[in-house]
């Protein structure tokens, strides 16, 4: 069995808006990998690249370069397709059927034996708690029954790689509560779940590895706590100084302030920038530990590269 | 083959459940059932008003049925993204369309049936008769519109729903017209009005290939030759748009 | 509630305006003396074109059309362009039987204008029909038998029945018919015309073909008794000046034993202008 659940390589993309306009990159060797039974977050300012590269991995979308691979396999073999369970941004679902047809369609589509058809879109509804409205139209289902049901197609497979594109979406707390209890589940069951959001706080509790997505490229991968850590191990210096002085020690980010500068430096470099200051005649007026969390830590990277 | 036959048969229980497509049937029904009130305004054969009337109605009513329902069933999904669902799972993309394209077929042919039962029982009560060669001209008019949903479907992945429709249309209207137009044409000389004409009546399909019913309301024999050679023209040409419509499809990006 | 009233008094004013306009249009008369209507019908091409595929439907709209537009004119009145609107009928539907027949039918019964210029127009349109209809007897017989009755022209009655007699399916009564005429051809007399479409409706079966049997028959009798009775009413008009008013004058004058009846027992009248009888053929053709 592969270890790497799926493996994104120098993924390029770009589209044609149209006539006249100009030729517009969003993937830009985009490669990351998610290792088998891990709950994987992708975050990434709007127009990051994020949607994108899960259309891409899912065959909706055509890499212009680059490999995307499934638990071991190339991504567009249908084979590779049979392994995932994707669940897109919005609920696209058909009015005209009941929920238990929809589930019932998608069975029919995943080729599941007959006999274990109604079984199994049972077993899914009651994961999703969405038993008792099965029958009715959809066109009857509130936003968050329909994101139920959508996430119920996407676990009907039972797949190894569940896909979900922001699956809180446009949710109340309580329908989030709800996805990110059966995320949770699903990932006690050993699945893989790949899934892009916005609402760092739900990433922060799940996800076992994130990673940012700025411009078309990874900005950053790694745990959440090593993340956050990587900027643990700071300072902010505020100080008074003159005009004309130059510092040599390397600093994390700086700016002038109406009488004061402000910079963040590195603990390692804490020291050799307090005796550098006192040799320049500065005047220290505090010095503080960072706190970093993941939000800072996900909004500065935003802010520094995105769109 | 499962997943094909899944698509159509969803495909066809969306189009039964919308509402619009009994609103085109009823109003089709009625024109039918209404066929009685030209013949009764002719002197001579009402037979005959009543069985042109009745097909030309069949025709027109499959044909905006076709049209409009391809716009539901087809290009809306195409466009919309109910699509990705089906798309992410082990799917191919030409079982995808071609189960599209079954299902708005299947209700395209249910449709075509019913009023050609009307017809029939029409021309039953008030002709007294039952006439073989209506169920004919009607299979011959479900083989045009099997091969007009192939376009309705190659322009469902090519273009946006509403010109897609737009496009339908005119292969419908060019395809009765063309060969008409080509020979109006045979004796202009010069210039690039004929050889535009010649490449589009070479191009799109000839429509007027699958019209017998005047041979069927005169009683006119049909040579099991010509029939032949029709039915296989318009299913080879029907195959054809058809790998047209999902190579392109398998190419195209789904944003 | 006052917005709704004045949407409701909006709506039955500009209804009550729609429909007294429309009233008023409806009194204006519609001239159209010149037959304009007629002048701007289409080629058949651009008919043909225009219909998809559908040229019978068309064909019957024209037809449907023409028949309740000559039927608002008088026999006396001019039919205009009544050979083009047939011919167009005929030109999108070649195998429209009825339009062949009813529209030699009016050409024929129309008196205004040119009787020579009439009856070239309906062998032209019957021809037309014999042609595109190879296989039609029916509608050789009917060209004939309106030749024979109707056109007074016995040999084009003649070339008409032959064909009818040479093409497939014609029965054996038409090839004894053409035989009779062919030998008798100035000698077949309205009696034999008689003698004829009375073994043919006592022998028909379906109802179309026992409504056209007896509508010859009832047109040989109409000869007949035209025949005998307007030279009875020209001598009337010479001696007395003018033309009896109806035809129990006559009777009453002891010239008649009754007033006369057609075929199916209704009453003839007399036109006041030609002094001549007049026939009211009342056949129901459903």
């Amino acid at each position: 069995m592969a270890e790497i659940a799926l493996g994104i390589d120098d993924l390029h993309k770009s589209f044609d808006p149209g006539l006249f306009e100009r030729r517009i990159d969003v993937l830009r060797g985009l490669s990351l990998e998610v290792r088998r039974g891990e709950t994987f977050g992708f975050l990434g300012p709007n127009g990051a690249g994020k949607t994108t590269t899960i259309k891409a991995i899912t065959g909706l979308i055509r890499p212009d370069r680059g490999r995307i691979s499934v638990c071991g396999l190339a991504h567009d073999r249908l084979e590779a397709r049979e392994k995932i369970g994707f669940m897109a941004e919005q609920p696209y679902v058909y009015n005209h059927l009941t929920g238990r047809e929809f589930l019932e369609f998608h069975a029919e589509l995943l080729a599941l034996p007959r006999a274990e058809v109604a079984g199994r879109v049972a077993e899914v509804l009651d994961l999703v708690s969405m038993t008792g409205p099965a029958d009715r139209a959809m066109r009857t289902f509130s936003k968050g029954m329909l994101q139920r049901l959508s996430l119920a197609q996407a676990l009907l497979g039972r797949p190894e790689l569940l896909i979900l594109d922001e699956p809180m979406s446009g949710l109340d707390p309580i329908g989030r509560r709800d996805v990110r209890d059966l995320i949770l589940a699903e990932k006690e069951r050993g699945t893989t779940v790949f899934f892009s959001s916005h609402i760092i706080p739900d990433v922060e509790t799940i996800c076992d590895r994130v990673a940012i997505v700025v411009g078309g490229q990874v900005r950053a991968v790694g745990e959440v706590r090593e993340l956050v850590a990587q900027e643990a191990d700071a300072y902010e210096v505020s100080f008074v100084c003159g005009e004309g002085v130059t510092l040599t020690t390397p600093l994390l980010a700086s700016h002038r302030g109406s009488d004061a500068w402000w910079a963040r430096v590195a603990g390692e470099h804490r020291d050799a920038l307090i005796r550098e200051l006192a040799a320049a005649g500065a005047r220290l007026v505090a010095l503080s530990p960072v706190r970093s969390t993941l939000e800072e830590f996900v909004l500065r990277h935003y802010e520094g590269g995105g769109r | 083959m499962r997943a094909v036959v899944a698509i159509a048969r969803n495909t066809f229980r969306e189009a039964l459940r919308d509402r619009v497509l009994y609103l085109f049937l009823g109003f089709a029904l009625v024109l039918l059932a209404s066929s009685k009130l030209f013949g009764l305004l002719t002197v001579g054969d009402e037979g005959k008003v009543i069985k042109d009337f009745g097909l030309a109605g069949i025709q027109l009513a499959t044909m905006l049925i076709a049209v409009m329902m391809s716009v539901l069933l087809i290009s809306r999904e195409v466009d919309s993204r109910t699509v990705y669902n089906i798309l992410a799972k082990p799917v191919r993309r030409w079982q995808f369309l071609i189960g599209k394209y079954l299902g708005l077929l299947a209700t395209v042919a249910a449709n075509l049936a019913l009023m050609t039962l009307v017809l029939l029982v029409v021309t039953a009560v008030y002709l007294r008769e039952l006439d073989a060669g209506l169920l004919f001209a009607a299979a011959m008019t479900l083989l045009e519109m099997a091969l007009l949903t192939a376009f309705a479907t190659l322009f469902a992945v090519l273009t946006r729903p509403m010109l897609g429709s737009v496009f339908t249309l005119a292969v419908f209207v060019i395809g009765h017209v063309s060969e008409d137009i080509w020979l109006l044409t045979r004796h202009v000389h010069g210039g690039l009005v004929r050889p535009l004409v010649a490449a589009v009546y070479a191009v799109l399909p000839n429509l007027e290939r699958f019209n017998f019913k005047t041979e069927v309301v005169h009683d006119l024999g049909i040579s099991s030759g010509q029939v032949a050679l029709t039915v296989i023209y318009g299913l080879a040409y029907t195959a054809l748009v058809l790998v047209l419509a999902c190579a392109r499809f398998r190419s195209k990006d789904l944003v | 509630m006052r917005r709704r009233l004045a949407t409701g008094a909006a709506v039955l004013a500009l209804g009550a305006i729609v429909i007294a306009s429309g009233r008023g249009l409806q009194a204006i008369p519609r001239n159209d003396v010149l037959g304009k209507q007629l002048l701007y019908l289409p080629t058949p091409e651009i008919l043909k074109l225009a219909s998809l595929g559908n040229q019978g439907l068309m064909a019957d709209l024209l037809y449907i059309w023409s028949i309740q537009y000559y039927s608002q004119f008088s026999l006396d009145e001019k039919f205009l362009y009544l050979e083009n609107v047939f011919d167009l009928v005929t030109d999108l539907d070649p195998h429209y039987f009825d339009a062949y027949r009813i529209g030699a039918l009016i050409m024929s019964v129309q008196r205004s204008g040119d009787p020579a210029q009439h009856k070239a127009a309906v062998a032209r349109l019957y021809d037309k029909g014999l042609a595109n209809m190879p296989d039609s007897w029916e509608l050789a017989e009917v060209a004939a038998w309106d030749a024979h009755l109707v056109l007074n022209d016995q040999e084009l009655a003649l070339r008409w029945m032959r064909m009818a007699s040479e093409r497939p399916g014609a029965p054996p009564e038409v090839k004894r018919v053409y035989g009779r005429w062919r030998d008798n051809i100035h000698g077949w007399t309205i009696e034999d015309s008689i003698a004829y479409w009375e073994e043919v409706v006592a022998e028909a079966e379906r109802k179309p073909d026992i409504n056209l049997a007896t509508s010859h028959l009832y047109d040989s009798y109409v000869t007949l008794h035209r025949r005998r009775l307007d030279p009875l009413l020209g001598a009337i008009r010479q001696r007395t000046g003018r033309c009896p008013g109806s035809w129990q004058e006559v009777v009453d004058r002891g010239l008649l034993p009754e007033a006369p009846l057609d075929y199916l027992g209704n009453p003839y009248t007399i036109d006041p202008a030609t002094c001549t009888l007049v026939a009211h053929k009342r056949i129901r053709w459903d």
